[in-house]
């Protein structure tokens, strides 16, 4: 194994389990004096006082993402507001000899955000401009920090959009949609990210700046799709060119009511099968429904025990057909109905359920831990009876969502954070499920990321040389091994069991 | 040519690390052979060493075709892969020149296409997981055999278009489509460029989704049987093609139709079926990316710009070899031209004239295939070092440090 750089001491982190404490660890230290440190006297003296916090209360929102379950603070946060300032950021970071991490609106659920080693946190989300729209051309120009809502504002009227629609949109932004090579409802058809970005700025470990695209094919690696997918670890992109997709002539979007999910998940089987693309494919199961019905009331039938909704579109003149077909195997596999969405505020509807889905399980349970893993898409039946199987076993109550049509699944655990023997249940049924994602030829994450999260399960899905390959590529980026230690890939302060076991358990 | 001593054909992802890593512990480079359809891409390669051919690493070795995807032996011929998926009604919609003798693996190395990149991509969208051995002769997957997968770094994309210089491809995976029902293609034959870019600004409007959008000037297409030779008073020929359910394509060919008759233009071909095929090959082959022959006479020269520069820089190229054939993939700005100037010109008209003139349009341009006798080096066949060129010698210095992997031919010299 090769040495990434001398460790660095890690600050405690809250333990899993300890998230209260981790709370009031925050606030108990926002009353001690604050010191400015060297590293501190220089951001402040590259960005002013406004754009830099370094008082531990300031610091709080930036212990974690939307894994919550490990914590750890910052040594300072900043604020730039151009390419030129990270990398000012960057070679200030390097000076002091501490880490980098970047982050965007700090939705990403697998802890690609978790400052893990403190150090310095680059909030992008001053960078926020649609710098340009290019309607010939068919592509934007946005700063990292755009969230995906302000650039599907600014394509209003231009007839194009953006193709990845991951249900974050509301917050997320073009840059961690980068970082993690997010997907989305619409990915069966429009692809990931990585489909979809021609050109990025980013800035280098030494502190360069990259400029790479939007013209096609330019000479030598393929270092966008690299970076695309790297969770931050690779360099800190700052501005995005984006291939822009003509909007659909026509949709229609239906809802496919079934009365097992085993119905459902080979009618998804079939389709796919068959050859008919559609553009989104989603599954909801009759769990993760109920919350639903609970929160948006869209009259979903209260005893089905699966709903696909399926949209297909292009031009007008072929919907009936792929339509019509889609029907027919639903109908083989005894769906009891299939509705088409009557209106368009029935389809807009229809998609809020599916998006605000995750979010409305707060309503079931107060804490619950949303996977993401991934299968051969005939695998979809066995997967999802082996995780009604695994909710039995560990007495846990999972309900699913998933991107159905990719074979990419969304079990949502749900749990009560304070009580210890259910946090040990849940921990114990994800690994099982996400165990069972690589025995069916899958992989424990399509589109969340690795972040520190997966990395317990990266030696399972790779051999120790397919990891010394990742490593390569990592050090030829990150030579001084400013970003991301620590994720992404087991090095030398992650491998093994880390934190004493807990990051493994920290599912 | 290659400066081959002589031909190793490996039976086995084994035997070959077995080679590879003999040749790392004695410094002898390595050509990785597949169909050899593209010899000449690259710089002409100069320091003796073996061939290392994969014909025997070929073949299917899991095709799950209800999940879409596939996974071949690196020196698979293409047309092994095609007839396979086509019992499958499906298909790997990259348009490559020489499918019966180009293989998975050269495909994936060079990472060249054709025309339909502009509605189905790339390889670097179909290619899924890997199996390769690197410079010191070990053996390392990337990837997966699921379409979606955030685990690890995308060494998929790393590889692919990495011309064999960072590790000899032996498996495969790839993502595959379909097989689309109908096809049609219209062509228009315009009398100026103008009219060829106001009909390219238009043809969003149209609400169609083409396959291909082409875009032909010079004498290439008229020396290319399959469609009818061009009226003298041609400047150059427009092809948009259709490919997809037969109620949409012939809701596409329509609007098109119309918009095209709206701004004068006579649609001069519709094509269905059963001259697709013929006509797509013709359309690959229009301009051979990089074939080494003993008469390669002509350098080709790919241009990358914005889509919307993909008419004024075809006219550049056009002023600066009068001479010039041109075959434009003009909704994704990649323009091909051969080029006639003589090999002794050539340089000074790379160098002083054609990267000028794509820098200036905000692209690049590279040769992808020329004369051995214009000796073009690594500035005249890529052009000025890129953007992250100190990464990219790194990752090489990094799987393969001795530089023995097809030395020479691609970026890092």
């Amino acid at each position: 194994m090769r040495c990434l750089g001398p460790a660095r001491p890690r600050l405690a982190n809250a333990r899993f389990g300890d998230l209260a404490t981790a709370r009031n660890k925050g606030s108990y230290m926002a009353t001690t004096k604050t010191t400015t440190t060297p590293l501190v006297r220089d951001l402040r003296r590259l960005l002013g006082t406004k754009r830099v916090l370094y008082a531990p209360a300031d610091l709080l929102v930036y212990e974690c993402d939307g894994f919550t379950i490990e914590k750890n603070r910052p040594d300072a946060v900043v604020f730039p507001q151009s390419t030129e300032e990270v990398a000012e950021i960057v070679l200030i970071c390097n000076r002091h000899d501490v880490p980098i991490v970047a982050r965007g609106a700090g939705t990403s659920l697998a802890g690609g955000c978790l400052p893990i080693e403190g150090g310095v946190v680059v909030m992008l989300t001053q960078m926020k401009r649609v710098v340009e729209v290019n309607t010939a051309d068919r592509y934007a120009v946005v700063e990292a920090g755009t969230p995906n809502v302000l650039l599907d504002r600014a394509l209003v009227g231009t007839g194009l959009h953006y193709a990845p629609d991951p249900s974050s949109a509301t917050a997320s932004t073009i840059g961690g949609n980068v970082a993690t090579n997010a997907g989305g409802p619409h990915t069966l058809k429009y692809g990931v990210t990585a489909n979809h970005v021609i050109g990025l700025e980013a800035v280098a470990a030494d502190g360069s700046i990259l400029r790479i695209g939007p013209a096609e094919e330019p000479p030598g690696l393929d270092l966008i799709g690299l970076i695309v997918g790297s969770e931050g670890t690779l360099a800190i992109v700052t501005k995005i060119w984006i291939k822009l997709t003509p909007n659909p002539d026509s949709f229609r979007t239906m809802r496919a009511v079934f009365e097992s999910v085993d119905d459902a998940t080979n009618a998804i089987s079939d389709i796919i099968g068959a050859g008919i693309v559609p553009a989104a494919m989603e599954l909801m199961d009759r769990g993760i429904l109920d919350a639903v019905e609970e929160a948006f009331e869209f009259g979903f039938p209260a005893d089905a025990e699966a709903i696909v909704v399926i949209e297909v579109d292009g031009p007008a003149a072929g919907l009936d057909r792929q339509q019509e077909q889609i029907i027919d195997f639903c109908n083989k596999h005894r769906a009891r109905e299939v509705l088409q969405a009557a209106t368009a505020e029935e389809r807009t509807l229809l998609w809020k359920c599916r998006k605000l889905a995750v979010g409305a399980v707060g309503r079931l349970s107060p804490s619950y831990i949303i996977q993401d893993g991934v299968v051969p898409r005939t695998q979809l039946p066995r997967i999802l009876r082996r995780i009604s199987e695994i909710s039995k076993k560990h007495d846990v109550r999972i309900v699913n969502v998933a991107h159905a049509g990719d074979g990419n699944v969304h079990p949502i655990l749900l749990f009560d954070e304070r009580d210890r023997d259910q946090v040990d249940r849940v921990l114990q049924a994800s690994r099982e499920l996400l165990s069972e994602c690589i025995d069916c030829g899958g992989s424990v994450t399509a589109e969340h990321g690795v972040g520190v999260e997966k990395l317990h399960f990266m030696d399972r899905l790779f051999t120790s040389a397919d990891l010394d390959a990742m490593r390569r590529v990592r050090e030829a980026f990150n030579p001084n091994a400013c970003f991301g230690r620590g994720k992404k890939i087991p090095d030398d302060i992650s491998s093994g069991e880390p934190g004493g076991g807990d990051r493994a358990a920290a599912i | 040519m290659l400066p081959l001593d002589d031909v190793i054909v490996p039976d086995s992802p084994q035997s070959l690390a077995e080679v590879v890593a003999a040749c790392h512990g004695d410094g002898t480079p390595l050509y990785t052979l597949g169909g050899q359809t593209m010899l000449g891409y690259g710089v002409w390669p100069r320091r003796p060493g073996h061939g290392l051919s994969l014909e025997k690493l070929s073949g299917v070795v899991d095709y799950a075709a209800r999940d879409l995807t596939i996974t071949v032996g690196a020196g698979t011929p293409l047309v092994e892969l095609d007839s396979l998926l086509a019992e499958e009604n499906q298909r790997l919609p990259v348009d490559v020149p020489d499918r019966d003798r180009a293989t998975v693996g050269g495909l994936v190395a060079t990472n060249l296409c054709g025309p339909r990149r502009y509605r189905f991509g790339t390889m670097r969208d179909y290619v899924i997981g890997f199996s390769a051995v690197d410079g010191l002769g070990a053996t390392f997957r990337g990837g997966g055999r699921v379409v979606k997968n955030a685990a690890g770094y995308n060494m998929t994309r790393l590889m692919t278009g990495s011309l064999g210089t960072l590790g000899v491809l032996t498996e495969v995976t790839l993502m595959v489509r379909p097989m689309a029902e109908t096809t049609a293609m219209l062509a228009a034959d315009l009398p100026s460029l103008d009219l060829a870019a106001k009909l390219l600004a238009e043809l969003p409007a149209s609400k169609t989704l083409p396959a291909a959008v082409e875009l032909l000037l010079g004498d290439v297409w008229s020396q290319q049987s399959g469609l009818e030779p061009w009226p003298p008073e041609t400047t150059a020929r427009l092809i948009v093609a259709f490919e997809d359910a037969d109620p949409d394509v012939r809701w596409m060919v329509e609007q098109l139709e119309s918009q095209w008759s709206k701004a004068g233009v006579r649609v001069m071909q519709r094509v269905g079926n059963e001259d697709a095929e013929s006509l797509w090959k013709n359309l690959a082959t229009t301009i051979p990316p990089g074939a080494a022959t003993a008469d390669n006479t002509h350098c080709v020269v790919q241009v990358g710009v914005p889509p919307g520069s993909t008419v004024d820089i075809a006219a550049r190229l056009k002023q600066i070899d009068p001479g010039v054939a041109i075959q434009a993939h003009a909704g994704n700005g990649v323009v091909r031209g051969r080029l006639t100037a003589e090999a002794a010109r050539l340089r000074a008209m790379l160098v002083d004239e054609i990267r000028p003139a794509t820098e200036m349009a905000g692209g690049h341009a590279v040769v992808l295939s020329a004369p051995p006798e214009a000796e073009l080096d690594v500035g005249g066949v890529w052009g000025p070092p890129p953007s992250g060129m100190s990464i990219m010698r790194s990752i090489k210095d990094r799987f393969d440090p001795k530089h023995l992997l097809n030395p020479g031919r691609f970026v890092f010299g």
